[in-house]
Formats: structure tokens, sequence, C-alpha cells
């Protein structure tokens, strides 16, 4: 008999703080305005609780990674964190290379902070910078200042993060190349180990949403990205995925394991996991009680434990790896699915038809990288209402 | 109740917005058919359409049990029937149960065109016609003008006619009463032969055929052994009984009487509408007259967008043709949309109708292509062939002659607007024939093509009036008439689904702003996509759709993926009504963008 096609992947630690000094008006996450003083303490008891309760998914794994994400953690006390991330070790145990990263914004109260953080043991910041100019960190909502800004990546460096990683967005209201193209340049100019440049996208439940900026055509917002990359490329930062460009050997650790499709536990409001059980041939989706209040006040925190139907984990697979400008190797389909590639192979050769998809790899073309949503749309097929099959590999009988 | 002179069998005419089906349910709480708390707005349109769109498609029965002024109980079977141009054919199936129909008429809009062809129906059918004025709550109700209009459109006297408000409840007491005295009680003898008309049926997946049915001689009782006569088919009666408008199961239904039965039939042929009922051991009887087989004036191709469906796609045809007989259908080969049907229609919105009906209660995604009228060509062998499908048409080195089919309409429209009206007919090629002051309104008689006045007609005439102007047309004669196959081309391919016959004068404004439509409704995709119009091969109009330079959104949150799927799914469920034309995806509305060209 084979052995059991769904193998054990790494495990990554995502925890959420839901607060920040004001909402943003494209923003959608689960994050709240807050001006009383946080419950920190509180908070990260529940966050250590939270994770004691999870810790059978973890099925003698350590840590390869861990993120702290928000809403703004640097609005906590580095103290906090360290009390947070020395229990986390405690619990779970920490591989030797990990990867810790804590989302800060340039705020000269922050700022202040860095060399704290990394002495609480943080090792890699990722700052939301946005823009690097007034106008457009006015449009946006932002809480900081252009100078805070180019503050901030010098202050990360003298505290000691080597690694970091600057967040920009691009496609903002009124913005044209050559303003994208500045921005870029500015952040070049920090030398980031790593480069998140994404668009700004109008979402539901947002302020933006109620009343809309007026944005950049189509046309232009493409522009802007061939632009962008072409220029962040020349001064080596490669695109390794559709948002993300690092130096050699930079890539977010935490991500890439996202975007693999490894396993993550998520503790903190609203915080999503996701994790493989392979004596049971599962993959569950978590999710906790996501708003703050309730989340701090209710004993048990779990709002959700789904089964991912069989029908959707090609879907969800792909739109993960598929992001990758290198995709990933065909096997990792089967180890972290439990799916035979096969079963999907109709879908694979109609996208290689159209020179979407490569031959050898899971992997999009050129075009199929432009197209992506076009390529993820075909693996929706498999999911309830559409009569496709899909097989299981084979189990060793226990 | 065992005396037919204690029922009354009615139907109402009216045009939709006058307040048709509100006056139903009038009727139905006077008579206390339901308790108010199951009272529904528009009780009779039972079709999820119906009450979406307002509008009543199918005709429906209801009984009502009416105790009147002189003291004695009345059976009042009200049949409903549809007040759209397309269903004329319903109405005289519904017309065709009763002794009696009420004209009614929005007292401060007047006659409209339609209601005046269906009252001629009814009054060519024997019915006795009593005019109710509806609306009267309405400041500007003019109820004297319409009156006249009444009297000199239609030609029936209107000077006793009922004033009413469906909507406050005025005059609903006085309409019944007016029935009681003016529609004749149905004849018929419950001693003779079973004679029994069907009026409407349609299918159910665990009951089988329901019929609604006019017991014209006889009783039908629980039990019995019926055939139908064009089957000769026996089939034992499980249920007869009555609407109220809930389902009443009852032991029989008599002479003079309007129910349904349910006789277990499985084959959907099995009880056409217009057939006659009777009982096996009668099988000689004389079957009724039925109805007028009604003729499809516009034709279209209709395609599955998933070719799986084919077979649940006829299943679907032959479930609705039960209950729609003007709906006919055949199947066709379309290079660029597969196998699918040509489907006659009675125009646009009947059209619309059965789409909307086969994806909704048959769930399926279908494709309608470019909608045509019928063609006559006569061939230079001399044989005149009848052309529903531009596709269809021989080449032109074979044809001698095209025909287009014109049509008499009749339009009744404020003096204010006419002249707008005027102008509309004379850019649609028509031919006046005649023009009458009557009330507050024009009557306006053109002889118009009608291939212009199926497809946007309505609608353009509804905007140049302010809503105000309606319309009846009828089919007169084929017409001699310079007539060219405009072609559409997607990326160099002719698309069958796309040809049009056009009007030689028309072509080349046409095919222009039928290519600029189309770039519009097309959605960019990952290659450029040309569209031309062509005329014999000569092109006469290109359009690109410039190809989409990225479709991927920027940052995928790694946690949380749900939002993300949520998104594709969406974009999944826009290819939904898109067909895959060579590689091209070509959305439903290009394949109607005819209908968006004012030429």
């Amino acid at each position: 008999m084979t052995a059991p096609a769904l193998t054990l992947p790494p495990v990554a630690l995502y925890i959420h703080i839901p607060w920040c000094l004001k909402k943003c008006p494209y923003c959608d996450f689960n994050s709240h305005a807050n001006d009383r003083t946080l419950p920190e303490a509180a908070y990260i008891e529940k966050l250590i609780a939270d994770l004691e309760q999870d810790l059978p998914y973890l099925q003698g794994r350590k840590f390869t990674s861990i993120f702290i994400g928000g809403g703004t953690p640097s609005l906590f006390s580095p103290a906090g964190i360290e009390k947070l991330l020395t229990a986390v070790e405690n619990l779970a145990g920490f591989a030797s290379d990990i990867e810790i990263t804590l989302e800060a914004n340039p705020g000269t109260f922050e700022l202040e902070k860095f060399s704290a953080f990394r002495s609480a043991g943080i090792n890699r910041l990722s700052i939301g910078i946005q823009s690097f100019q007034q106008s457009f960190l006015e449009k946006l909502g932002r809480a900081h200042s252009d100078k805070e800004a180019l503050t901030a990546a010098e202050n990360a460096l003298s505290a000691g993060f080597e690694n970091f990683n600057l967040d920009l967005m691009f496609g903002l209201p009124g913005q044209s190349i050559e303003e994208a193209l500045k921005d870029l340049e500015m952040a070049i100019a920090c030398n980031p180990p790593h480069l998140s440049w994404y668009q700004l996208t109008i979402e539901p439940n947002t302020l933006f949403y109620s009343k809309p900026p007026s944005l950049p055509n189509d046309d232009l917002v493409s522009g802007i990205q061939e632009a962008g990359i072409d220029l962040l490329s020349s001064h080596g930062l490669d695109r390794y995925e559709v948002s993300a460009f690092c130096g050699p050997d930079q890539e977010s650790r935490h991500n890439l394991n996202y975007w693999l499709f490894g396993d993550y536990l998520g503790i903190g409001a609203g915080a999503h996991g996701k994790i493989t059980l392979p004596e049971e041939n599962l993959i569950l989706r978590t999710q906790k009680v996501r708003q703050p209040d309730n989340y701090l006040q209710q004993e048990n925190p779990v709002a959700e434990v789904a089964k991912v139907q069989t029908s959707e984990l090609p879907l969800e697979f792909m739109m993960n790896v598929l992001r990758l400008s290198k995709g990933c190797d065909q096997v990792l389909f089967g180890e972290r699915t439990g799916l035979a590639l096969q079963s999907i192979e109709p879908v694979l050769a109609s996208l290689r038809d159209k020179n979407l998809l490569r031959n050898d790899r899971l992997q999009a073309t050129s075009k199929g990288f432009l197209f992506l949503d076009t390529v993820l749309t075909e693996f929706t097929k498999f999911m309830p209402g559409d009569n496709h099959t899909l097989e299981r590999i084979e189990v060793n009988s226990r | 109740m065992s005396n037919l002179d204690n029922i009354r069998n009615f139907s109402i005419i009216a045009h939709i917005d006058h307040g048709k089906s509100t006056m139903a349910d009038r009727f139905i709480q006077l008579c206390g058919g339901l308790a108010d708390r199951e009272m529904q707005e528009q009780v009779l349109d039972s079709l999820d359409i119906e009450r979406e769109r307002g509008i009543t498609i199918k005709a429906q029965s209801v009984t009502l049990d009416y105790k009147a002024d002189n003291g004695q109980t009345y059976q009042l079977n009200f049949i409903d029937t549809p007040g759209h141009v397309d269903f004329t054919y319903e109405v005289s199936r519904s017309l065709a149960a009763c002794e009696g129909a009420l004209l009614v008429v929005d007292a401060a809009q007047g006659v409209e065109a339609q209601s005046v062809a269906n009252c001629y129906t009814a009054i060519d059918q024997g019915l006795e016609v009593i005019p109710v004025l509806n609306k009267m709550d309405l400041p500007q109700a003019e109820p004297d003008k319409v009156k006249q209009e009444i009297e000199e459109i239609i030609g029936i006297s209107a000077t006793d006619a009922v004033l009413a408000s469906a909507k406050s409840g005025e005059g609903i007491r006085e309409i019944l009463e007016r029935i009681i005295r003016d529609v004749p009680p149905p004849v018929g003898n419950t001693e003779a032969d079973l004679q029994a008309l069907i009026i409407d049926s349609w299918f159910d997946n665990y009951l089988g055929v329901i019929s609604l049915v006019r017991v014209r001689e006889g009783v039908l009782r629980k039990g019995d052994k019926i055939i139908t006569k064009s089957t000769g088919k026996v089939h034992v009666v499980d249920n007869v009984g009555i609407f109220t408008p809930k389902r009443v199961v009852s032991t029989e239904i008599k002479a003079g009487e309007v129910g349904f039965v349910e006789a277990n039939i499985k084959e959907i042929k099995g009880a056409p509408v217009g057939d006659t009922i009777t009982h096996a051991s009668t099988s000689k009887v004389a079957s009724l007259p039925g109805f007028k087989k009604v003729q499809a004036q516009v034709y279209a191709g209709m395609f599955p967008v998933f070719s799986d469906d084919f077979d649940n796609f006829r299943d679907a045809l032959e479930k609705l043709t039960l209950n729609d007989a003007a709906l006919i259908y055949e199947p066709e080969n379309s290079d660029a949309l597969g196998v699918g049907f040509r489907c006659g229609f009675l125009g646009l919105l009947h059209m619309e109708i059965v789409q909307e009906r086969l994806e909704r209660e048959y769930d399926l995604d279908l494709i309608t292509s470019a909608p045509t009228v019928v063609y006559e060509i006569l061939t230079i062998k001399g044989e005149v062939l009848k052309v529903e499908s531009p596709s269809r048409l021989p080449p032109t080195t074979n044809i001698e002659e095209m025909r287009e089919p014109i049509v008499e309409a009749n339009i009744l429209v404020p003096q204010e607007h006419v002249g707008n009206v005027l102008s509309l007919c004379v850019e649609k090629r028509g031919v006046q024939l005649d023009m009458q002051f009557v009330g507050q309104q024009v009557s306006i008689k053109y002889e118009l093509p009608m291939s212009e006045v199926v497809l946007d007609f309505f609608d353009r005439l509804k905007s140049v009036s302010r809503g105000y102007a309606s319309l009846d047309y009828h089919f007169t004669r084929f017409q001699t008439a310079n007539l060219v196959r405009l072609d559409v081309l997607i990326n160099g391919d002719t698309v069958d689904a796309l040809a049009l016959i056009v009007h030689r004068d028309q072509a080349n404004s046409k095919g222009r702003v039928l290519t600029e439509k189309m770039e519009e409704l097309i959605p960019r995709q990952l290659y450029d996509v040309a569209i031309q119009a062509a005329i014999g091969g000569q092109i006469i109009a290109r359009t690109t759709v410039k190809a989409l330079r990225k479709n991927v959104t920027a940052k995928c949150y790694g946690g949380d993926i749900t939002r993300k799927k949520k998104l594709l799914e969406k974009q999944k469920a826009g290819k939904k009504r898109m067909k895959q034309v060579g590689n091209v995806e070509v959305p439903q509305e290009a394949f109607l963008a005819i209908l968006k060209v004012d030429s």
C-alpha cells in the first residue's frame, strides 16, 4: 500500500492585534479605532490561552515563523510582546532559524520603540509606509507624515533590523505613473530587503466603498505596475509573488508558507488558521471570535472550525501557489491536498493549451501571471454545484 | 349549488397597470376566498416572474361564493387573463371559458389599444362586456372623457359603466352585482355526455399534468375513466376541484363550472390546451371547437451555455410548451453556439419570459441569439420559402425576390404626443392608413414592417409618448423589399448566431452602430477582439475590443482566503450567460445588441 499522501507541512503562527489609532478609509481588516488605554495585559493573557487550546494541532511541530499583524501591533509595549513571545516559545518551541515579524506604523510614537522590539525577540519589521508623499498619505487617511515615513527605514536599521519590509500602495486616487514611481524610488533609496507593493482596491465595508474616490483607470494602473516591476528589478528587487519583491534569499518566510499551502495557527480576534491532519486525511480552517471585546470575554475564543471540502481544495491550493512567480513542484499538490493531480488534469491541460500554465511545474506562464484571476477562476469548476469528481489519493489503512 | 342560474363565468380585460390584479384581490377579499392574513398582493400571479414584473402571463382561475343583494348565493368563476400585447392568445383562451367580461379602463389614462383588441375578441366570442372605470380615486380621473373614448373607439355603450377604485374598494360590490345582473348564466346539461374544454395545462412532477377545464356538458367526477380526444388514452381521475384561490378538492365539477382535473397523466402532451375531455365510455362525443393555432412572430435560437445541459433543455421546453402553446421549437445547430433550438415566440417579451422561466424553473443557463421575424423568399426556380433564421437564407444568386412581413398597427396616444409617434412611425418605414381624434386621444393606424415593430418599437413608442401610447398589431401580408443579410465577424470568423436580415438602405448604419454597441458589450479579454460587420463578404464596419492588460488582484492576505475565494466565485458567476465563440467569450447582451440599435 502507498503511504498516506497528505503529509504534515511546516507550521507558522499568526497573531492578530485588532486595534489601531484610527481606521483607514480603505481598510477592511478586523481593526478597530481605539483611543482609550488598550487592554494589553488581558489580551496577551487571552492570546496565550488561545494558543494553549490550539496546541494539539501542532502535532509535534515547532513554529518556523511568527507574524504579529493587525491592526497596529506596534501600539503594544515591547515588554508585552516579549512576554507573549516567551510564552509561545515555552508552549510550542521555535525552529532554530525562526522568523518573527511585527507590523509597525511609521508614527513617531512607534519609531522610538523599534530597538526595544528588537530586544523583545522580534527579528523582522513590516512597516506600513503606503506612500512617501504627504498628499497621498492624506488621501489614504494615514496617521503618519512623509517625514516619518522616511525616518522609519533608518530607524529600523539603526534598531538592528537588518530584515524589514516596506508596504507600499499604488493606483492611489489621482496618481500618475510618475508619482507612483517616485514612491518606489524613495523606497529603493531605503535599501529594503523586502517590499510589498500592492494595488489599492476598494473593498466592501470601508469608507472608500461608500464614498468611492476617483481611481486611475485600468490601463493606467497596468502601466504603473509594468513600469514599477521593471524599476524594482533593475535595483535587484525581484518579483517573487504577485505583489512581493525582494533581494536574493530575502523572501518573507511567513508569507511563503501561506503561498506554499503550509499550515498556520491563528490566534487573536478574528484570526484564521489552517491545519492539516494527515491521520484523518483532513484539512481544517479555524477562525476565532472577531469582535475584540467578545474575544476577551468569551471563555472559548473559537468561532468556527470547518473541514475544507475536497471540492474546494484545488482552488485553495492554486490560489496560493500560483501567486508565486516560480509556482511549485507538481509533487506538492498531492502532499498538501491529498488529491491526485490527475483528477484536475483536464483543467491544467486547457490552461496549458492557452499558454497560461507551464508544462513542467504548477507555475503560471508570464501571460498566466498577468491574468492570474482568469486562471484561478478555472479551478472554481470543482466547487459544489459543478459535477466534477476529485480522486483522493489512496490512503494506507491502519 | 345545483342551479346553473347561480353560476357566472367571467374574466377581466385590462391593460397592464390598469389595476386588474388588484381588482381580483378585492373580489377574493369581498367573497372571503382568503383570510386577511393570507392575502398577499396579486395572489393570482403565481409565477415569480409575474409578481416581480407586475404582469400576468398565465391564465388562472378562482371560484368565489358571492352572497348577492337579492339574498341568493352565486358561484363566480373568475378567469384571470394576461394584459400584454404578446399574450393575446392566452386571452382568447380564457375568454372561451366565460359568458362575460369586465373591460377595466384606467379612468385617468383612458382606453389602450390592447384592451380594444381584446374587447373585440370578447365581443366576437359572444361575451357580455361590462365597462368599468378603475382608479376613480385619482385626482386626474376623467370619467366622462374616458366613457366617450370607450364608446367611440370600441363602440360599446359606456353610459352605465361602473365607477370603481380597486385601491380604495369603491364600486367593487357594484361590479359583482352587475356581473350577476348582466352576464348570462352558462348553459349546459348535467345529464348529457361529458364535454370539458382544456383551458390550460401545466406539469407537476408529483401529480403529472394538471388541467384547468371548463365543463360544457355533463359531470366530471373523481374516479371517472376519461380520455382526451386527441390522444384517446384512458386515465382515471384522481382529483377534481376548484381554486378559491387555494386548491380545494371536491367530488365533481359540472356543466357550466370551471375547475381542475388531475388524472396522473405523465406524458407531457397528454392533455393539450384546447383539447376536449370526455368519458372513456362516450369517446364518440364531438370535440369542442379548440383554439386558433397561434403564429409565432419572432424567432431566435436558444442554446445551453453548457452543452451537457442539452437534454435537460429539451425536457424543459417540452414541459413549458404544455401550457405555453404559442412557444414552438425545433433543433438548431449553430457553428458558433453548438446544438440548441430555434424557438418561435409571440414577441420579445414572450421571448424574455420563456428564457427567464427556463432559467429559473429548470435551472438552465441559456444564450439567446439575435431575434428575427419570418421572411418569405422567392427563389429563381419559383419556389416560395419561409426563412426564420438569417443563416438559412439561400445564396443570393438563388434568390429572385425577398419579402418582409407587414403588420397593421393600431396606436392610441394622447394628442400632445402624436407628433413624436408619427415621426417614429416614419422612421420605422411606416405608411399611414388612418388617423382619428377621439376624446383626449388620437387613434392612428399604420402599416409597418414587422421587423421594425417587434424589436424595439414598443419601447421607443413608450418613451416618445412618456409612457402613454399603446399599441396593438397584427400581421397582414408579405411585401417585396430590398433586403440584405448583415453578417457579423468576430476575430475574422462569421458568427452565424449574430447574422441579421436588414433593409439595404439601413444596412450601413445598422452595421456601424451594431459593431459599436458590441464593442461596449463584449468584455475585454486576454487578446484584442475584432468585431466586423459585412454584407456579401464586404466589410462595412469594424471595431476592436482592446485586450485587457492584467487581471489579478494585488494582495492576497495569507490567513483569510475567504474573501478572495468569494471574488473568484463572483467572476465565475459572471461567466454564466457567456458563450465561448472561438476563443472569445461573448455575453448574452452582445447577441441581443441589435435590440439596442436605433437606426
